[in-house]
């Protein structure tokens, strides 16, 4: 194996992994909350239909982000009001939440233009080079030379982190996702808390889509999350609910990902569509190997109902 | 009470526990009020969720009234159109009566796709093989294959749930796609076509192919299998020991230990189960509809089946209604798109919002009628 | 510092409180002292804000405290440190201390550490800031709370039956914190029904029956058995048919049955218990003394670590619940909505919770729902169920009507040995009545019964034999004939030291 095809996979790992990271943070917050962040698919097919059909029409990359966003909350405050407010099952919740999204995207995407999908002729977030830096053999082009979403997701993993482990309002979203009584008692609202960390989950997994359809893929077609926003979901088991690992765990998609990809041009006797599951049987195969081990947020799933 | 009570808290857990199965319907009994309390119910999460969606088509600049109206016309309108929908409801049926009973047992299945996708390769692989036997032992054997595909694709998670702790939600997901995966690679390689510009299998046998119900229609007999399906899931949920156990394990837990019924056989059971309902599925798709085994034909009927069952208050024999309910909305959805050009997709979105209306709902009732 | 006047309160039917008079002086250990339903819980709940009482003052440090909420208590500077701690497992001492804080700026973590430190070293409270309170014992994670409550400034500390999870040399730390804490000029209100303690610690005893206070006294020159007769006097009421009957030969025999719980303490300890047909074996005794262990393990859904059961002398110590149920034991647990009644399912179908699966309610794969029905209609009438037709949820009825649904089922069966639970839980005193006398009846055909509850009445009326659970040692079982209160609310109060000692007070 030469430098080139090395570099190259790791390129690509970071480049699939960036979606998934986005969207794993958005769900960890979620998550680390009380809410089942089972809806994340849906949030990040919003994010990417409303950034790409935004950047479309407005040829203006700030404001696809923006809309993606915009879209991502939408969804959130769907299944925050659901989960929270009347008490709806946050799993099935989620799910209805993503065929929702699903139907939106499609019906949107056409029923906006005049009946037809449009010729997808977007602005893409290109590579920013740092100066000198890039140019260093190997890790320069990597480290260096990736685009802003790149650069955003995985620098946004220690906002997340310190927001999580060092401050007040970490503290009580932590609580009222392990013990609402608790947070209860001392002052809290866990309804709140509890829909607005979903809602921020909406934030993060629409930019997460955007990534998607603005810098990865450069164009938006029905359904293109494909179960990138589960294999988020995998990624924060991996992760025990930790900024940190969780980053790890989604390079690890990631990477499986681009050996998948690039295998291909190899030649190995083996199937593509084989290689193609091999991001789903490794996320099965690690979640089965940290079986009970990992565990979650003690109120997860639970309404918390004030007596 | 018992100082122990506060310890369960300090523990971990990784598969969370399902809330009763009565948070998600709402108390339990086939008296008229309660039947009448859910149909309303789920009228009333239809109804507004064609209000909300009429919003969208005014935001595509087509009138709602004409819309509907096409949709309607289109469901109903010719016997080819109430053959396309009676059709389509069947797989939906199959999958949705096994997810239904999966929830009444506060078991989260949501790997029907998967479980259809390979159901629909056995039964074709079958077929294909059989050519020799006659159509009333090739067909019986080919569902037959399909049904024991799609419970064994439903033991692998339902077995990581029992031995590593690994929530089925995320397990029947990730399952789902590995087994359209597994289509297309059964497709480009044993049982592809060659030559075909599209991954399909060869034509079935004709003896392989479902006979049709109403001669001269593309009625076939599916409809048939799903409405044992029902009347089976019917009766073996309300009238057997089998279906008390999986309404005890429904419960709560404490209520099952209590009893005697083991919480672990009721989930395999039940999994086993759906999963070889929606093998069945997939094979009646295979056999019925397409003649042929091609990619991507189970795509979205898992969580059609989820969705119908929600619709149907997880009550296995109004899985039935539920199911025709989408197969008609999915024929005059076409009509819909062909003549007013509303794209087809709306119809997740109403699917979609119904789930989320009923849900809701179901939220809400199980407040007002804790004991 | 803190003075309680003519406090009442009123639940429904029941005066939890009946003009309460309480004075509490700074630098003085006061022991709140009574069994269940007493009110002392009603009280503290008073004070603490969580209630309003119907009438009665309270001057906390020269201020009135009127309709105040738990916040203003909390920042008048009364703090509560309940039973069932308000802590999150999965963080840190640290960030469970910082949880709470709301008044001003955020504090700089580094200084509520250190803050922490120097209360833990002041104290002898052994804390580490960063330790996780997953990982702390019981002990521990209550001297978290103490420390939370110092650290906002509590001059008043009320602590409700903070012994019932500890281990005695734990006992002994948390009372010698208590002293230190009086000594620095705060005040401590002790609730708890066990007498040693209030020994140990307290500096005055207030004694609760029936919400009304039936003795104050300072602990010098007081004696146990004063303050237990204070605690459970009472008349022994008469009126039940009971025949008189010879206990026959043994049914259900547990010997030295002992339970672990998953930390490792030992819940059950060598617990010898035997019931004979046709007696009922009362044991009373305060929540929390091991009795839902007891009988969970009877029962079959804890196993044993050590020891035997046998019904007709077969041994069913590793027996499923099942085999059980089928061997002829039935079970009264106390929950009703979780666990012996389904609230979804009709009466007819939780009348069948048992035996479903069995002939003739079930016929080859059918449940015979004809048998269910008729089954249900006798019971209805048998036991003057209140019920519109057995096919409603049992989720509708009232709680005397759904205990009474259990009852006819469990006793319906005839079983051999029946385990009564804290049966009459939540239930008026005409369905109280109602079990009593079902139970009786029971034991009346020759069936035996272990009737477990907090309500010393009860105990003591439907008991042949009495007998009390303490601290998960059942001890001083006697024949109701020889029954003394003074002893009886001694050993509820854990009086004893040596459990195997028998009682030797005599009045």
């Amino acid at each position: 194996m030469n430098y080139a095809v090395l570099i190259e996979l790791l390129s690509a790992s970071i480049r699939i992994a960036t979606p998934l990271l986005l969207v794993a943070l958005g769900g960890v917050i979620s998550e680390l909350g009380g809410t089942f962040a089972v809806g994340v698919e849906g949030m990040m097919l919003m994010g990417a239909f409303g950034g790409a059909v935004t950047a479309l029409v407005t040829q203006n990359l700030v404001l696809g982000l923006l809309a993606s966003c915009i879209c991502g909350v939408l969804l959130g405050a769907v299944i925050g009001v659901a989960t929270v407010k009347f008490r709806a099952d946050h799993m099935v919740t989620g799910l209805a939440a993503n065929i929702l999204a699903l139907g939106l995207t499609s019906f949107l995407l056409r029923g906006l233009f005049g009946g037809k999908a449009p010729v997808m002729v977007l602005p893409t977030i290109g590579a920013i080079h740092i100066p000198w830096l890039s140019e260093l053999p190997v890790v320069g082009p990597i480290l260096f030379g990736e685009p802003l979403m790149t650069y955003l997701a995985f620098l946004l993993v220690i906002p997340v982190h310190w927001f999580l482990r060092h401050t007040q309002a970490g503290l009580t979203l932590r609580a009222v996702g392990e013990n609402p009584e608790a947070a209860f008692s001392v002052g809290a609202n866990p309804h709140l808390i509890r829909m607005i960390s979903v809602m921020v989950c909406g934030v993060f997994a629409g930019l997460g889509g955007a990534t998607l359809s603005l810098q990865e893929l450069g164009t938006f077609t029905d359904g293109m999350t494909n179960g990138r926003g589960f294999l988020a979901l995998a990624a924060i088991i991996v992760g025990r609910w930790m900024p940190f690992r969780l980053m790890w765990g989604c390079l690890l998609i990631g990477a499986a990902s681009a050996l998948a990809l690039n295998i291909q041009g190899w030649g190995l006797p083996v199937s593509s569509y084989v290689i193609q599951m091999t991001p789903y049987l490794i996320a099965l195969a690690v979640l089965c190997g940290i079986g009970r081990k990992a565990r979650m947020p003690a109120a997860i799933g639970k309404a918390f109902i004030r007596n | 009470m018992s100082a122990s009570l506060g310890e369960e808290e300090q523990q971990g857990r990784t598969a969370p526990l399902n809330p009763p199965a009565d948070s998600v319907t709402g108390p339990d009994s086939p008296h008229a009020s309660d039947v009448l309390r859910r149909l309303g119910l789920a009228i009333l999460a239809i109804t507004l969720s064609f209000v909300v969606s009429a919003i969208f088509i005014g935001l595509s600049g087509k009138n709602p009234a004409l819309a509907y109206w096409s949709l309607v016309r289109g469901a109903f309108g010719s016997i080819d159109s109430i053959a396309f929908a009676l059709n389509k409801s069947t797989p939906y049926v199959l999958a949705g009566v096994g997810v239904a009973l999966c929830f009444r047992a506060r078991v989260i299945n949501i790997g029907g796709e998967g479980q259809i996708a390979v159901g629909g390769i056995a039964a074709s692989w079958v077929a294909l093989s059989g050519s020799g036997l006659p159509g009333f032992l090739l067909i019986p054997l080919a569902i037959l294959a399909g049904s024991f595909a799609g419970a064994a694709w439903a033991a692998i998670p339902a077995a990581m749930r029992l031995t590593r702790g690994v929530h089925e939600v995320l397990g029947t997901l990730l399952m789902n796609f590995v087994g359209v995966l597994l289509v297309s690679e059964a497709l480009h390689g044993p049982m592809g076509e060659v030559g075909a510009g599209f991954p399909q299998s060869p034509l079935f046998p004709e003896q392989a192919w479902l006979p049709a119900l109403i001669p001269g229609t593309d009625l076939h007999i599916g409809i048939i299998l799903a409405v044992i399906a029902v009347i089976v899931c019917h009766f073996g949920f309300w009238h057997t020991p089998w279906g008390f156990r999986l309404r005890l394990i429904g419960s709560t837990e404490t209520a099952a230990a209590y009893a005697g019924v083991s919480t672990a056989r009721g989930f395999a059971g039940v999994m086993l189960l759906a999963g070889a309902l929606a093998g069945v599925a997939g094979a009646v798709e295979v056999l019925g509809v397409h003649y042929r085994l091609i990619q991507g034909f189970s795509q979205g009927f898992g969580f059609n089946a989820v969705a119908i069952a929600l619709l149907a208050s997880l009550n296995p024999a109004a899985v039935l209604p539920a199911g025709l309910f989408f197969g008609f909305l999915e024929a005059g959805a076409l009509a819909m798109q062909r003549e007013i050009g509303v794209p087809s997709s709306l119809i997740y979105v109403i699917q979609g919002l119904t789930m989320i209306f009923v849900l809701c709902a179901l939220g809400i009732s199980w407040r007002r009628q804790r004991v | 510092m803190l003075e309680m006047r003519g406090i009442r309160k009123r639940y429904g039917a029941i005066q939890a409180n009946d003009g309460i008079d309480l004075k509490v002086d700074a630098g003085r250990i006061v022991g709140l002292l009574g069994e269940n339903g007493s009110g002392k819980s009603t009280l503290m709940k008073v004070l603490f804000g969580v209630v309003k009482a119907d009438s009665g003052t309270i001057r906390f440090r020269e201020r009135a405290l009127v309709n105040h909420t738990p916040r203003e208590a909390i920042a008048a500077g009364i703090s509560m440190i309940h039973q069932h701690f308000m802590l999150v497992g999965a963080m840190t001492v640290l960030e469970n201390v910082l949880l709470g804080r709301k008044h001003g700026a955020p504090p700089r973590r580094s200084e509520v550490a250190d803050r922490i430190r120097k209360t833990s070293a002041d104290f002898g409270l052994d804390l580490q800031p960063d330790a996780l309170i997953a990982d702390l014992s019981f002990g521990h994670r209550q001297r978290v709370e103490i420390v939370k409550a110092l650290l906002e400034g509590a001059d008043l500390l009320v602590l409700d039956e903070p012994t019932s999870n500890l281990s005695p040399p734990e006992i002994k730390s948390l009372l010698g914190i208590l002293r230190k804490l009086a000594e620095q000029g705060r005040a401590i209100i002790f609730i708890t029904h066990k007498l040693g303690e209030v020994f140990d610690v307290c500096d005055e005893v207030v004694v609760l029956r029936d919400g009304k206070i039936t003795g104050k006294s300072a602990i010098a020159g007081a004696t146990r058995k004063d303050l237990a007769h204070m605690m459970v006097g009472r008349d022994i009421s008469v009126g039940l048919s009971r025949t008189d009957r010879r206990p026959g030969k043994e049914v259900l025999v547990a010997r030295k049955l002992t339970w672990r719980d998953s930390a490792g303490r030992e819940r059950l300890k060598e617990i010898d218990l035997t019931l004979h047909e046709g007696e009922i074996l009362g044991v009373a005794g305060v929540d929390g003394n091991g009795q839902s262990d007891l009988v969970d393990v009877l029962a079959g859904l804890k196993l044993p670590s050590a020891g035997t059961i046998e019904l007709d002398g077969k041994n069913i110590t590793r027996a499923t619940v099942g085999n059980r149920l089928r061997t002829g034991l039935a079970y009264i647990p106390v929950d009703r909505a979780a666990t012996s009644l389904v609230a979804g399912m009709s009466i007819e179908e939780n009348l069948g919770l048992r035996d479903f699966d069995q002939p003739p309610f079930r016929r080859r794969i059918w449940l015979d729902h004809r048998k269910f029905r008729e089954r249900a209609k006798a019971r209805i009438a048998e036991f003057s169920i209140l019920a519109r037709h057995p096919d409603m949820p049992v989720g509708m009825l009232s709680g005397g009507n759904q205990q009474k649904v259990v009852i006819a089922r469990e006793i319906g069966r005839e079983p051999r040995a029946l385990i009564a639970f804290q049966a009459t839980w939540g239930l008026d005193p005409g369905a109280t009545r109602f079990v009593i006398d079902q139970v009786i009846a029971m034991r009346n055909r020759g069936g035996a019964v272990l009737y477990i509850a907090s309500e010393l009445d009860e105990v003591l009326m439907v008991g042949d034999r009495v007998g009390v659970m303490s601290n998960g040692r059942l001890i001083g079982v006697v024949p109701r004939q020889e029954v003394d209160l003074a002893q009886i609310g001694l050993m509820m109060a854990g009086g004893f030291d040596n459990p195997d000692a028998t009682p030797t007070i005599k009045s």
